[in-house]
């Protein structure tokens, strides 16, 4: 499998060749473009299968003798078909135990993430974020450098909020008196939108900021410019 | 402290079982050994099959039904005919008096139906609000909603859907079905099936109320902490909003004590819980689910309620670890909730699926064992839902584990179901079509839901319309079974056939609506809940979803006209309407005469029968001087004392409930809002507590025949009788109020460092006079129990004086301690340490307040000698009392030595 | 009579035992040497109170099953709810 598809520069040990490894992008998409393909596959193999007996069997004319309908006012007991069930439900068992399993390798990856280059303070407030630098530099722009791994420290000021940036698929709980830590890296330049993804009050749907993500090189410029004051 | 006073007529039999349990012999098992005796000749049951003709099943497949082709498979009463059917002495079913005072539980199924369907009319009705205003991306101010108001359709809808609609409608069901599968006159407590049933509205009322008094609760269905409490969420329609869901708490508890009395004490001869059947079996896990996971709740929201209305500092944002506690309390409830609203659709499904396909489910008992799994593993999933919080990555990856292993049960049912399908002879019929699509959609919201189970991709999923759309396929697709079960019992309780033609068209409009509505969402998944702003590439696949909304909802209207008229001019149907019928709801005429059954119904020859209610009665009188067995026979069919089956206390206590709770949301953190309107609060918190007082009092001394159990089934509870039995379910929910209690405040201690953390009182003298105290007045209320044993009058009324009086100082000591606490400074609104201190002992002083209501009416009784025959409410009085002991034997070492 | 006896021995017994528990408390041992001795000092006061007093002894054991349920889903979330944060 393809592990180095978005040109990440993280250093990636070459035998965990199966497990998706590099950005939260790679990781991400990888694995749901496999849950996709087979949650389709089974979903229609089973909805097909379903609706294929309730025609096929389809009540008509034509009833066989052997039919052994259950009468009223009979206890209820189990019709036939066991061994069809339990090879079917052996199958299923299989199939989401190794996905969940194979997903939990890169769940210790994403746990465990590359040493990061920077760590950023995030707080959240109705309605707005609010990112501190190590410098001390704060601001509601969160700037950061493309290829390099940033970790967040994230907490609020006054309700229980969510950070989240779809596009580079970090996201974690912004709760108030706790600090979680995230992780992301950005493969390409431009701007991308931090949300909300926990209702906070009257202001949750607008309760967004920017991220930049620069040229490493024009961003170390930029910062070598910034001081612990608020931009 | 027993819903249902035992009558005279029953006092010998169980004095003498309770006697044998006090000198130490294991209770016999009277149930069993009552099959025994000696009245064969009346049980003697008709072969079912014999001259019985399979009906046309042409007939049934389309066209409405017709009753006649079916009255061959009436099952005939052995013995005498019975006249007990013709006995119904209730105001006429078309009096509002009737409807007041009905305890009936086809009525109370019928109330709670119809009420259900109103709520999910107003939850539809938000949803629609929400639906226009996703239409398309609104900037600030635009749109049909503002702001706020967005956030309460959405929070409303989700309370509304899950609390009022799903579970009441399913309930309805279950009130109306589960006694007539299993083969008894009614509930355990009929008077208390109807106080659940008026809880429930006037919870819902409140809830409605909410709205005008300033708007309702704007945080969510979840409710986080700390944008659950007044600071961020100031309006009193907010306070209001979680007193309803208060009181519909209770309304379930009641209920679930109920249920579980009953369907473990009253099920018919030979009908053991391996033969029940697949939707008794369904509702059985759910009320076991809902007593523990309630009772959580029930914590959560008291704690909640008091941060709100008292000023308590468990969820404030300066309480280390108060958010999280929050969301552990509730996902502990939210969990099981989800299988509570959707076990009874899988119990419909597999009724409907049987019905017409006209073969026994697949792997049945797998099945069944698969439900049990699941209901106990619901109890220890909760922290999926709390994957991005902070927990630690071994408790993660415990309840990633969990998660994975209770999804797996569902396969093995899905397959049980779908495999039911194969060599069947399959009907389109309009339940079956909607059990059929509940199926469908079920499958699809499971494969989604296998995405949030890893970890990684759920990290992602978070707080965006994967999520949604996930559940709605999940609990909305249940909501297609229920729908399903209502078109499959409205002929057996109007006794009318709806329109075949218009359920199915129903169908096809409702499938179609549904997809339209949740599928885009999948699609457009990126977009993040409860925001009606959104990336602009995803504005057509919200307008298809607003699209679905409308025809999903506008295909009620096609229900709603098939079954209004039905009910009115629909064809009459016999016994049933539907081929291959087996479960007992089908072998009583439609709807089923008050007393349900034409007679005794038992299972003893492996099938259905009746046998004759006088032959029953005779037999017992013949055998009541033995313990229990003759007598449950009695009980069961006994002397119909039919004035006695209608209570207007349940109506009045829910009155008083409603203005008791409406009174209570006008305090904010511990004072009335200003003006006229604080006093009006006031006013009606006072008057509602007076009328609860009044109409519980009136209720004790009301004269009540209830039906008994041990008549046929009764396991695990043989020998235990009824009262006692509902008594100790009880109790084991109260352990889980008291556990979510004292988790909150453990976990606050763990958050702020265990060690760190004093005891509030300096000095733990007060705590241990305390302990002394309840433990003395333990001791003489089993002084009591002995005394009433010897049928010595004084001695009760000592002994329960003594208790009293032990009470009465138990609080005083208390009272004096918290004014010492509250002169040297020390307040429940201070800090955590304070607020869970008061609230957690303050609760324990509310249940001996309780039980000291309790012991006053005892004692007051006792003074005219009774008890002394039977001393059963003594002894239940002191099960709860003693309990309340026990609870006090571990807050006190927590809160005043530790 | 012998009942009432048992009864009032186990009394004694309860009475005695909520005692010891604050002498434990003053006895300046290692605090969770201490917290450990107090706490199970209750449980035994709860089991004799829940077994005589309640006479769950001499009841169908299911009765005793309803109650443990109950206990247990409250120490489950008492117990992973404060892991979860450790």
């Amino acid at each position: 499998m393809a592990i180095h598809a978005a040109g990440s520069v993280v250093p990636i040990p070459l035998q965990a060749e199966l497990v998706p490894r590099g950005t939260r992008t790679v990781v991400f998409e990888r694995i749901f473009e496999v849950f996709l393909a087979l949650g389709t596959l089974v979903g229609v193999v089973v909805v097909a299968y379903m609706v294929y007996n309730a025609y096929k069997y389809r009540d008509g004319a034509d009833r066989e003798d052997d039919f052994d309908p259950p009468v009223l006012g009979e206890l209820p007991t189990g019709g036939g078909g066991g061994r069809k069930l339990f090879t079917s439900f052996a199958l299923s068992t299989v199939i989401v135990v190794s996905l969940i399993s194979w997903t939990y390798l890169t769940l210790l990856y994403v746990e465990d993430p590359p040493e990061p280059e920077m760590e950023v303070e995030v707080e959240g407030y109705q309605f707005g974020w609010d990112f501190t630098y190590p410098n001390g530099h704060e601001s509601d722009v969160l700037r950061v450098p493309r290829d390099e791994v940033i970790q967040l420290r994230v907490t609020s000021s006054d309700v229980f909020h969510n950070f989240g940036v779809a596009e580079l698929r970090v996201k974690t709980d912004a709760v108030p008196g706790q600090t979680t830590t995230t992780w992301f890296e950005a493969d390409e330049t431009g701007n991308y939108t931090a949300q909300c993804y926990e209702l906070c009050g009257s202001g949750h749907s607008y309760m967004t900021a920017t991220v930049v993500v620069m040229e490493p090189d024009e961003y170390r410029e930029w910062y070598a410019n910034t001081t612990a004051d608020s931009s | 402290m027993t819903d249902e006073d035992p009558t005279d007529r029953n006092a010998g039999d169980s004095r003498e079982g309770a006697d044998a349990n006090f000198d130490g012999r294991k209770a016999p098992n009277v149930d069993s050994d009552s099959r025994e005796t000696p009245n064969a000749v009346n049980r003697e049951s008709l072969n079912v099959d014999s001259g019985r003709e399979l009906p046309d099943g042409g007939s049934l497949d389309g066209e409405a039904a017709d009753g006649g082709t079916v009255t061959g498979n009436e099952i005939p009463v052995q013995g005498a005919v019975s006249d007990a059917l013709t006995a119904a002495t209730h105001p006429s079913r078309s009096t509002v008096r009737h409807w007041l005072t009905t305890t009936n539980h086809k009525d109370v199924g019928i109330l709670y139906i119809v009420t259900s369907l109103f709520f999910l009319l107003l939850g539809g009705l938000l949803a629609w609000l929400m639906r226009i205003q996703l239409w398309e991306p609104r900037a600030v101010g635009e749109g049909l909603l503002g702001a706020m108001a967005y956030n309460q359709a959405v929070s409303a809808h989700g309370l509304v859907m899950v609390f009022w609609f799903l579970s009441p409608f399913a309930f309805g069901f279950a009130n109306y079905v589960v006694p007539l599968q299993m083969g008894a006159d009614d509930l355990a407590f009929p008077r208390l099936n109807a106080l659940s049933f008026w809880l429930y509205l006037a919870s819902g009322l409140l809830f409605v109320v909410s709205f005008f008094q300033g708007g309702t609760f704007a945080g969510g269905w979840t409710m986080y902490a700390p944008l659950n409490l007044p600071t961020f969420t100031p309006d009193v329609g907010a306070n209001t909003a979680i007193l309803a869901l208060v009181l519909f708490v209770v309304s379930v508890t009641v209920s679930s004590v109920n249920f579980l009395t009953t369907m473990h004490r009253m099920r018919a001869e030979g009908l053991t819980l391996r033969r029940l059947p697949i939707f008794s079996w369904s509702i059985l896990l759910t009320v076991w689910m809902m007593l523990f996971a309630f009772a959580a709740l029930l914590a959560a929201l008291l704690i909640l309620s008091s941060d709100r209305i008292l000023g308590t500092a468990y969820f404030v944002q300066e309480t280390a670890g108060g958010t999280l506690l929050w969301t552990h309390l509730f996902w502990f409830f939210g969990h099981p909730e989800v299988y509570i609203v959707f076990f009874p659709a899988l119990g419909i499904m597999a009724e409907v699926f049987q019905t017409f396909t006209g073969r026994r489910i697949v792997g049945r008992k797998w099945f069944i064992a698969a439900m049990v799994l699941v209901a106990l593993q619901s109890f220890v999933v909760w922290m999926h839902h709390m994957f991005l919080t902070g927990i630690n990555l071994e408790i993660k990856t415990l309840f990633m584990v969990t998660t994975i292993g209770i999804s797996l049960p569902f396969d093995l049912m899905v397959f049980a179901l779908i495999y039911t399908l194969v060599k069947g002879r399959v009907r389109f019929t309009t339940p079956f079509l909607f059990a059929f699509g509940g199926l469908l959609l079920f499958i699809l919201g499971g494969i989604t839901g296998v995405f949030l189970g890893a970890i990684v991709l759920d990290y992602e999923f978070r707080g965006t319309y994967w999520v949604v759309a996930h559940f709605h396929y999940v609990m909305v697709g249940g909501v297609t079974a229920l729908i399903g079960g209502l078109y499959y019992w409205f002929p057996k309780i109007t006794g009318r056939m709806y329109d075949e033609f218009l359920g199915k068209a129903h169908f096809a409009a409702y499938f179609v609506g549904f997809n339209l509505l949740y599928f885009p969402m999948f699609v457009a998944w990126e977009t993040p809940r409860r925001v009606f702003q959104y990336d602009a590439w995803m504005a057509p696949w919200h307008k298809l979803a607003t699209v679905g909304a409308f025809i999903l909802g506008l295909s009620f209207v096609l229900m709603f006209y098939n079954l209004t008229k039905s009910a009115f001019d629909g064809e009459r149907v016999g016994n049933t309407p539907w081929e291959f019928s087996r479960t007992a709801e089908w072998a009583v005429p439609s709807p089923p005469p008050t007393e349900n059954f034409p007679g005794v119904p038992t299972y003893r020859d492996g099938h259905l029968a009746f046998r004759s209610r006088e032959a029953t009665d005779g037999g017992s009188s013949a055998t009541s001087t033995q313990p229990d067995g003759g007598v449950a026979a009695d009980g069961h069919a006994g002397e119909h004392d039919h004035g006695t089956h209608a209570s207007i206390w349940p109506f009045a206590v829910s009155v008083g409930g409603f203005l008791l709770f409406l009174g209570l949301s006008g305090i904010r953190e511990g004072s009335l809002v200003e003006g006229m309107a604080g006093t009006a609060y006031l006013l009606a918190a006072v008057a509602g507590g007076l009328v609860v007082f009044g109409s519980l009092v009136a209720w004790a001394l009301e004269p009540f025949d209830s039906p008994e159990g041990g008549f046929g089934e009764a396991w695990p509870f043989d020998g235990v009788e009824n009262g006692k039995v509902g008594m100790w379910i009880f109790l084991a929910s109260d352990v889980v109020l008291f556990g979510g209690f004292i988790g909150a405040y453990v976990f606050t201690r763990v958050a702020a460092g265990w060690t760190g953390w004093h005891p509030v009182p300096e000095d733990p003298i007060p705590g241990l006079v305390n302990t002394y105290i309840l433990l003395a007045s333990s001791f003489t209320v089993v002084l009591a129990l002995v005394a009433a044993q010897k049928e010595h009058r004084w001695g009760v009324v000592a002994s329960l004086t003594a208790t009293i009086v032990l009470g009465i100082g138990f609080l005083g000591n208390k009272g004096l301690e918290w004014l010492h606490l509250f002169h040297t400074g020390v307040e429940p609104t201070a800090t955590i340490q304070t607020s869970t201190f008061f609230l957690t002992t303050g609760l324990h002083a509310a249940h001996v307040i309780a039980g000291l209501i309790g012991a006053l009416y005892l004692l007051g009784r006792s003074l005219g000698g009774a008890y002394l025959s039977d001393h059963r409410p003594v002894e239940y009085f002191g099960l709860y009392w003693h309990f309340v002991d026990i609870v006090w034997l571990f807050l006190f070492p927590l809160f005043y030595i530790l | 009579m012998t009942h009432t006896k048992l009864y009032t021995v186990i009394f004694a017994v309860l009475f005695v035992s909520a005692t010891v528990q604050v002498l434990v408390e003053f006895a300046e041992l290692a605090y969770w040497t201490a917290f450990g001795i107090i706490i199970v000092l209750s449980v035994i006061k709860a089991v004799l109170v829940a077994a005589y007093f309640q006479h769950l002894r001499f009841e169908p054991r299911s009765l005793t099953y309803v109650v443990l349920i109950g206990l247990a889903a409250a120490l489950a979330l008492t117990l992973a709810a404060s892991y979860s944060i450790l």
